[in-house]
């Protein structure tokens, strides 16, 4: 019931922000101005009356069309006539998963065209045989996958999913409330914070910076007994009233107003949400963040395929993939957005949370990718502590 | 019992026009009632279903039949059964069928992990279950509620007792405000709270102003520092929602005491507390009574305010049966636990009834 709440657009962005926006600007018009151009030259490619796209995604995952800067969305629409609705119902895998099951489940078909579950859960989907394949065949940028998002466990064909984003979890914290740096996990759970910590419902960012700061190595999990530390880290602060609420995508207030002094947080949504208050922070726990990353699939019987893929190859296209980068500062999977982003903003472009250079990715680590019945344990184990 | 009726209608013709409307109005009342359940309820389909359905269509025809051509006295005998009927019509398809079929399923057990049909197979598991796994919910479902149900009787009380005594010709004005912020969204509300009870809020900054957070840590309303996600919340939240449920109802009792009686009270000798302690009092009992069973029941089973006022530590059952049946898709499960629920409700209202109610619930 928390997913169809939108966040209101926030007002009083920062100076940073405004900068940028302006510098964006003029690119952000030509990549306007070129697709409608050819759109208007009237290719076979071009618009199609009536052809319409619903994507369903996670909360500030796009840049939105604000001030002068017109986002991929509008673009998307302008360049291609199709009447595309954008929706950012997505706030959590497991609360976005039950709402589908039921529908799925029964071979009937749900109304988005592509959905972003992030890899583990594309990898569900995958082996449920509620995902069709994707017409690679009509998405020519899909060349531009970067290497390293090539392949992944949950698709080692790649013909289910292509990624939207990757990215890190680690602390966000708000240091007006924390009063000093938080570096570790262990400083995060200390008794001054007790009922002011966020822990976030993602099962493998917060069990897995958890067990890391254990010692755990978390890409090498197969057993539950492996991680069963964490489990129990965590029930213990839960029954000592450390956990203010466990969240979704939807911790941005309670970090922002001040009741959270700390959660477990994604990299670009705290680049977002310190705009609004500079004191909040991300950083990587001593003992280690992990990495992930959100993906593309189309639900089985989706409807609008031929337009879903000129979704896709329009956002595996460099220009707009950069543009979408310099919003949501996450880790593009597109070939040369590092180049295009360095005309907009050079800073994001040597920002290792967007292209992480070895030395960040040394301090990663990526949950293993479970077998079916030992995902079952560690999810049962989850929900029993964070369920209601 | 049939054999009667006609043994005693060749016998005794006043007799029979006298049972026979009443045999034909319970009979088809009953009738139609049990099969529109069996139908909605999925215990027969396809042809049995059709055929039973043209059974309740022809059970109602008869009835209009009968209560047309049949004398006046048949006519006035069936009156009260044909009145009824869509009630029970009514009762059988959305009330009796959906329990039928919740039941049903609080007894089926899920074939696998991601299954989306439960299997009927007599689990009497996921009734263990609701209890062993959901204890401390339960108890503070009811903890959390009876609070709530005290709070605002003191509240509700002498507000209802100033606004039918004193509110003179402001009177509809006066409960007129108590409604008016119930025309605001239910959900609009819970967040609202959120906003202003938080760390940072008006509420907490308040409290630090007047120095009170000592006292209020000792009170328990306050945790380290915090109101927002904490028990007090949950019940504030209750309290607040719940309390025009109780205001109405008193506010209808006290209203139709005759202030006369006071008076009169006063003039044998009575102190004014002992007045309204004898007179006022016992005659608003009804008010209280429908009061607490408007905003006990629904209490108990609420989650929405611990879904945005409390932490994963004030969960109550009304969470743990949402988290059950949309986030981790045990439907069975969560039909038991909410069959518990009604079960224990149930017990409670008897109880409750039997010590303090009456039959005029205003």
């Amino acid at each position: 019931m928390t997913s169809s709440q939108q966040r209101p657009s926030r007002p009083g962005r920062g100076l940073t922000r405004r900068q940028l926006l302006m510098r964006a600007g003029a690119l952000g018009a030509a990549g306007f101005s070129l697709p409608a151009f050819l759109a208007a030259c009237g290719g076979d490619d071009g618009a199609s009356d009536g052809e319409s796209l619903l994507f369903e995604n996670w909360t500030e995952y796009i840049d939105p069309t604000e001030e002068d800067l017109i986002g991929t969305v509008d673009r998307f629409i302008a360049a291609t006539g199709i009447s595309f609705t954008y929706s950012e119902a997505y706030n959590s895998n497991n609360e976005y998963f039950a709402k589908i099951q039921p529908v799925l489940g029964r071979g009937e078909i749900i109304e988005p065209d592509i959905i972003a579950p992030t890899g583990w859960m594309a990898g569900r989907l995958i082996n449920l045989g509620w995902c069709d394949t994707l017409p690679l065949d009509q998405i020519p940028n899909a060349a531009n996958l970067e290497d390293s998002f090539k392949n992944p466990a949950w698709d080692p064909t790649g013909e289910y999913s292509l990624p939207w984003q990757g990215g890190f979890a680690g602390i966000a914290y708000n240091i007006d409330v924390t009063g000093r740096e938080i570096r570790t996990i262990e400083e995060m759970f200390s008794p001054e914070f007790a009922g002011r910590l966020g822990i976030n419902s993602e099962m493998r960012d917060t069990i897995g910076l958890i067990a890391m700061s254990l010692g755990i190595k978390i890409g090498s999990l197969s057993t539950f007994e492996d991680a069963a530390p964490a489990f129990e880290f965590l029930e213990r602060a839960k029954a000592e009233g450390f956990i203010r609420r466990f969240h979704g995508n939807d911790y941005g207030d309670d970090l922002i107003n001040g009741n959270f002094a700390a959660t477990f947080g994604w990299s670009g949504d705290v680049a977002q949400y310190a705009l609004e208050n500079d004191a909040v922070r991300f950083v990587f726990p001593e003992s280690g963040a992990t990495s992930w990353a959100d993906t593309m699939v189309m639900p089985k019987g989706a409807r609008n395929r031929d337009a879903a893929a000129k979704w896709m190859n329009f956002v595996y296209d460099p220009e707009q993939a950069a543009q979408i980068a310099a919003w949501v500062q996450y880790v593009s999977p597109v070939k040369g957005v590092r180049e295009e982003l360095a005309k907009i903003d050079a800073d994001l472009a040597d920002n290792p949370l967007l292209f992480p250079d070895e030395a960040t990715l040394a301090r990663t680590q990526s949950f293993a990718y479970l077998s079916d019945e030992v995902e079952a344990q560690y999810d049962e184990a989850f929900s029993r502590i964070t369920g209601a | 019992m049939a054999k009667a009726a006609a043994i005693a209608g060749s016998t005794d013709p006043p007799l029979s026009r006298e049972r026979r409307p009443e045999l034909i109005g319970v009979g088809s009342l009953l009738g139609t009632g049990i099969l529109l359940t069996a139908i909605a309820a999925r215990w027969v389909s396809g042809v049995a279903a059709v055929g039973a359905l043209a059974v309740v269509a022809g059970a109602i025809v008869t009835l209009v039949m009968v209560a047309l051509t049949g004398s006046p006295d048949t006519k006035r005998k069936l009156a009260p059964y044909g009145l009824l009927k869509p009630g029970m019509l009514w009762l059988a398809l959305f009330y009796l069928a959906p329990l039928v079929t919740l039941f049903r399923l609080s007894l089926s057990t899920l074939p696998s992990r991601f299954a989306v049909e439960a299997e009927f197979d007599f689990n009497f598991g996921n009734f263990t279950r609701a209890f062993t796994d959901f204890g401390p919910q339960f108890t503070r479902a009811f903890i959390y509620a009876g609070t709530a149900t005290i709070l605002t009787i003191l509240i509700g009380y002498p507000l209802a007792y100033v606004i039918a005594f004193r509110g003179g010709r402001y009177r509809t004005m006066l409960l007129g405000i108590v409604v008016i912020p119930f025309f605001t969204s239910f959900l609009i509300r819970a967040i609202a709270w959120r906003s202003l009870l938080a760390d940072t809020g008006q509420v907490v900054q308040l409290v630090e102003a007047f120095k009170l957070s000592g006292l209020f840590e000792t009170l328990g309303i306050m945790n380290n520092g915090r109101i927002l996600n904490t028990p007090a919340a949950v019940i504030g939240g209750l309290t607040y929602n719940f309390l025009p449920f109780m205001v109405l109802p008193i506010y209808v009792s006290l209203e139709k005491v005759d202030p006369r009686l006071v008076d009169a009270a006063k003039d044998l000798y009575s102190t004014s507390i002992s007045a309204f302690r004898k007179v006022v009092l016992p005659l608003s009992i009804p008010g209280v009574f429908a009061g607490t069973l408007l905003t006990f029941i629904p209490a108990a089973g609420d989650f929405v305010n611990a879904l945005y006022l409390g932490s994963p530590g004030t969960t109550m059952i009304g969470n743990s049966i949402q988290d059950q049946f949309l986030v981790q898709n045990d439907l069975p499960l969560a039909s038991a636990m909410s069959f518990v629920l009604m079960a224990m409700i149930t017990v409670f209202v008897l109880i409750y009834s039997k010590f303090f109610g009456t039959e005029d619930l205003t």
